[in-house]
């Protein structure tokens, strides 16, 4: 045990060290001095100072985290239902309501861009907008939320919320204090893969944007002609810079201490584990 | 309806419960329909009403002037989006998307499994830590890729600093740069529902398997993988699918020979001004996919999970 | 020689500017109009807007307009007072494509606050600004000239009102009156380029200056076209001597086959040129003439040149849309571009001539006097000019594009 240890240890490691190669060349590159992101030039801090005086920039930031926060919660809560009544329900129009679930991951991007960019422009008249966006991640976010939830949904024993319901609990009760419990890490995935999603959209999003609502993605493909400034590194290094100390602080208070007197698996065995 | 999924013999006996029982099946249904409704709403409005649209553009040609007409529907457009010459770009989508899924899987489960076991208290930070390099700009970390694999880059740079080799390997621009870009972009996709699966998995089954005279490898095998196979699987849909359809990076990390399908609907939909034309290959593309998932689940539900 | 705006013009002023802008007039219409019914009758929409209770252009001053007011102010030939512009001004335009103090400078000047979106290709701006026929929202773009025709048959763009464009003296002759727009009706010239190749003599030794270059295989795996299927069609069409605006299926075929032998050689269709010369990811590239100056900035060896063969040379336009908001803000923005100065500015930063002769004593000499940013008229007039296609037979180039990427 302790030698596969080891060896997996050390994959995790390497794995997680190719992970945060690029984010590494990324903050290291902000600082470089040509303009163009490309080749080496010397070392300056002149681009943050830049940065924080780029409008445009920055209402693109906004406007990505705007709808990204939008789009997460929207979809996390339509997904989670999704998946959660797929996996435990056997209904007439289940294997429809599967299929419907995997088609948007297989529309080309492009196609569901343009589809909604005709939608809005006919029927509604809409030229793009936040709005417009966010409705288009969160149309395209549900599928992975619900098949996340759905995989680990499939697994739960049902049985033990009818246990809870036999006990005296009410549906709702049973809902919430069993269901929801053993599935909330796949809703929290689903959360996370939801923003990332979101976050990093780039085709559906150009076809759903209008004036004002330009977001981080567009920004920066948009300046490929002419070469992405640094500024653009030094933006996403301040994300990660912000992220890590928000973590640091949630650390430090304790939020993943992980202690969890019930472990309660599908097979109905409950044992304390030690978290 | 619950009762149904339970497993033989372990149906209700006592009257209270048949009594119970009884009354559960419509609020399920209800309840059933409540969880579902919504979501299937908004999908029917924002995804399946659009989609509606451009299947009826796919039907439609163009006039004389460019502009979309609907005169003569007809499927001349499906017959030209079979065409043999797309056939490369073709098979590099299914490729790299096929390449991408085995490596994401191959890469991701250890690293689920890894968190899982060994994370202990750190469990969540370190799979926040998996996603934290997801939450900076995608195209950044691309082009942060690029200046690694460029033939002056990093990598190149360091291999010939230490002497490995005297002149630039191609890296960018080829197969190699992206199977390693999608496989990196997706690689989340695949660790998360795995990690989900692979959480709940009691450990004491394997201890017992292996109190049973089996082997690590054969308690893996027999015990941990069937376990673990709906997070596989979704793992395994969640990367496939959305890598064919991947345009941005085989256009951004790959070169001349690796245009994919992808590209070419895009050509088609942007310089070449061919919505028809564009809908149509988009369909095939999502109904030949479509249809190879639905037959690869199937065929999975009935072998492994049986 | 720079414009200035005039104090607040009157109501009457405003709502004739509003009226040619909808109804797509020039004040010589409007002069028609009147010889054809009357002037009560051509002005009686104005004169009704003028009475309306509100005026929704950011206008501060009022004037009482008498009707018989609204029929003395008929236009003259004479320039007329600068109307007062909206308040703000959408513009839609590639990246880095002005000097970077050209929104500053226009936005002080006019008191006007610019929102200056960009689009990554030409593809994706025509997309957004056709989504509704209308601009999708923009007031002002940049559109090739090869997209002029078919945009202006379709009602994208506004027809502009050249009273409110007095710098539209400044364009040298090659620029009045082109082909693509007769009487500059719909747009302003903007910036003017070739379209040759570039290599770094460090890696590609000797005085390259024929397209064959190109499909050397010396070059195998360090070659780059451009992302483009016209101006990729184009270059094998000069070395087969045929038109780069032919339609003949005949000769697209021998174009292909000649562009699948290159296809071997060819690292990457590249976007990003630019990017590409100066990191050496490519050593000789298919490059358009402004981006070659950028080059030089990071990496002063490459060099550049426009093939006897036969190059193309392109221009693109500035041009209003026809669901602007902000029209007269929109003429300010094309007269401002078209001041020798800022047109000046813009081509120092960016290395693209613009159409100005009044600009050209005050460009960069580095540029002016540089042959492959700004070949004599002798050699301009070889260059050829890509037109626009009609449908079908840009559906021939597209196929065979698809043909040769895929």
């Amino acid at each position: 045990m302790s030698g596969r240890n080891r060896w997996l240890t050390a994959f995790a490691a390497l794995i997680y060290a190719l992970l945060f190669a690029p984010i590494v060349v990324l903050i290291v590159f902000s600082f470089n001095q040509s303009r163009r992101n490309f080749v080496w030039q010397g070392f300056t801090t002149d681009w943050y100072p830049k940065l924080f005086a780029n409008e445009d920039l920055l209402d693109a930031l906004g406007v990505t985290l705007q709808v990204a926060l939008i789009a997460v919660v929207a979809s996390t809560v339509l997904g989670s239902l999704l998946g959660l009544g797929l996996a435990r329900l056997r209904f007439r129009g289940s294997g429809a309501t599967e299929t419907l679930l995997l088609l948007p991951m297989v529309t080309p991007e492009i196609i569901m861009g343009i589809s909604l960019l005709i939608f809005f422009a006919q029927l509604f008249e809409q030229n793009g907008s936040l709005g417009q966006i966010a409705i288009a991640h969160i149309t395209f976010c549900i599928s992975y939320v619900a098949v996340t939830v759905r995989a680990r949904a499939a697994g739960m024993d049902p049985r033990l919320e009818e246990a809870a319901r036999d006990l005296g609990a009410s549906a709702a009760g049973a809902f919430w204090h069993v269901t929801v419990p053993l599935i909330a890490p796949a809703v929290a995935a689903g959360a996370m893969l939801a923003f990332a999603l979101s976050f990093d959209d780039l085709v559906v999003t150009s076809f759903n944007a209008g004036v004002g609502s330009t977001t981080l993605p567009i920004y920066i493909y948009s300046s490929i002609k002419f070469g992405v400034t640094p500024q653009i590194n030094a933006i996403s290094t301040i994300i990660v810079a912000v992220v890590s100390i928000a973590l640091f602080f949630a650390w430090r208070l304790g939020a993943f201490s992980g202690e969890r007197p019930l472990q309660v698996s599908d097979e109905g065995a409950a044992a304390p584990s030690p978290g | 309806m619950a009762t149904t999924a339970a497993p033989a013999g372990a149906g209700t006996t006592s009257p209270v419960a048949a009594v119970a029982e009884y009354r559960r099946p419509l609020i399920d249904r209800i309840a059933g329909l409540a969880l579902i409704l919504p979501g299937v709403l908004w999908l029917a409005i924002f995804f399946l009403l659009p989609l509606a649209i451009i299947l009826v553009v796919s039907l439609g040609s163009r006039d004389a002037a460019g502009h979309l007409t609907l005169a003569q529907p007809n499927l001349n457009n499906y017959i030209e989006a079979t065409r043999p010459a797309y056939l490369p770009a073709f098979a590099n989508s299914l490729r790299y998307s096929a390449i991408t899924t085995l490596l994401s899987l191959a890469i991701g489960y250890p690293i689920a499994y890894w968190i899982s076991r060994y994370g202990g208290r750190r469990k969540v930070l370190l799979l926040i830590l998996v996603m934290l390099p997801f939450w900076t700009s995608y195209l950044i970390r691309t082009y942060a890729w690029m200046i690694i694999l460029r033939d002056n880059g990093v990598l190149n740079s360091g291999l010939q600093a230490v002497g490995l080799i005297d002149e630039p390997i191609a890296l960018l621009n080829t197969d190699f740069s992206v199977i390693l870009g999608m496989t990196y972009g997706f690689l989340p996709f695949a660790i998360l529902p795995m990690y989900v699966s692979i959480d709940r998995l009691d450990q004491h089954l394997v201890e017992a398997a292996r109190d049973l005279y089996a082997s690590g490898s054969r308690a893996f095998l027999h015990v941990t993988l069937p376990i673990t196979m709906p997070g596989i699987v979704a793992a395994a849909l969640l990367t496939f699918i959305p890598a064919i359809g991947d345009y941005v990076t085989p256009d951004l990390l790959g070169g001349a020979q690796t245009t994919t399908i992808a590209k070419i609907i895009q050509v088609l939909f942007t310089s070449g001004r061919n919505w028809p034309y564009g809908s149509a290959l988009g369909f095939l593309l999502m109904v030949v996919t479509l249809a190879g998932t639905l037959v690869a689940l199937r065929t999975l539900r009935r072998e492994v999970l049986a | 020689m720079t414009y200035e705006p005039s104090a607040p013009s009157s109501r009457v002023e405003i709502e004739l500017n509003r009226y040619l802008a909808e109804q797509r007039m020039t004040r010589r219409d409007l002069l028609a109009r009147i010889a054809e019914i009357g002037a009560v009758a051509a002005l009686a929409p104005i004169v009704a807007a003028c009475q309306a209770s509100t005026s929704p252009s950011a206008a501060p001053s009022v004037n009482a307009a008498t009707p018989s007011a609204a029929a003395s102010t008929a236009p003259t030939p004479q320039p007329t007072p600068q109307p007062t512009p909206e308040s703000d001004l959408f513009v839609y335009n590639w990246d880095g494509y002005i000097a970077p103090d050209t929104v500053a400078k226009f936005q002080k000047k006019y008191n006007v606050k610019v929102k200056y979106d960009k689009f990554p290709d030409a593809d994706t701006q025509m997309t957004k600004i056709r989504s509704d026929s209308k601009g999708g929202g923009y007031d002002v773009t940049y559109p090739a000239s090869t997209e002029i025709s078919g945009l202006a048959k379709d009602g994208v763009l506004l027809q502009l009102d050249q009273s409110l464009i007095p710098n539209l003296k400044n364009l040298a002759p090659d620029f009045t009156n082109p082909d693509y727009d007769p009487g500059n009706k719909y747009s302003v010239p903007n910036y003017w380029w070739t379209t040759g190749f570039a290599w770094d003599p460090a890696r590609v030794p000797g005085d390259l200056s024929s397209w064959t270059a190109l499909w050397d295989a010396s070059h195998k795996g360090h070659l780059g076209m451009l992302d483009d299927q016209r101006e990729v069609f184009a270059v094998a069409g000069f070395r087969l001597g045929l038109s780069p605006n032919t339609t003949s299926e005949a000769d697209l075929d021998q174009m292909l086959a000649l562009l699948k032998q290159q296809k071997p050689l060819v690292r990457k269709y590249t976007e990003d040129d630019i990017g590409d010369m100066t990191s050496g990811q490519l050593w000789i590239s298919h490059a358009w003439s402004g981006d070659w100056y950028q080059m030089i900035a990071d990496k002063p060896k490459i060099k550049y040149v426009v093939p006897p063969e036969g190059a193309v040379r392109g221009n693109d336009t500035l041009v209003i849309l026809s669901g602007a908001k902000h029209p007269i803000a929109a003429h300010l923005w094309l007269n401002f571009n078209l001041d020798a100065e800022v047109s000046a500015a813009n081509t120092n930063a960016i290395g693209y001539m613009g159409p100005n002769a009044a600009a050209q004593s005050l460009i960069d000499p580095a540029i002016v006097n540089d042959v492959r940013l700004n070949p004599p008229a002798a050699v301009r007039e070889k260059l050829v000019e890509l037109l626009f296609l009609a449908p079908a037979d840009l559906d021939k180039y597209t196929s065979r594009w698809n043909e040769l990427r895929a």
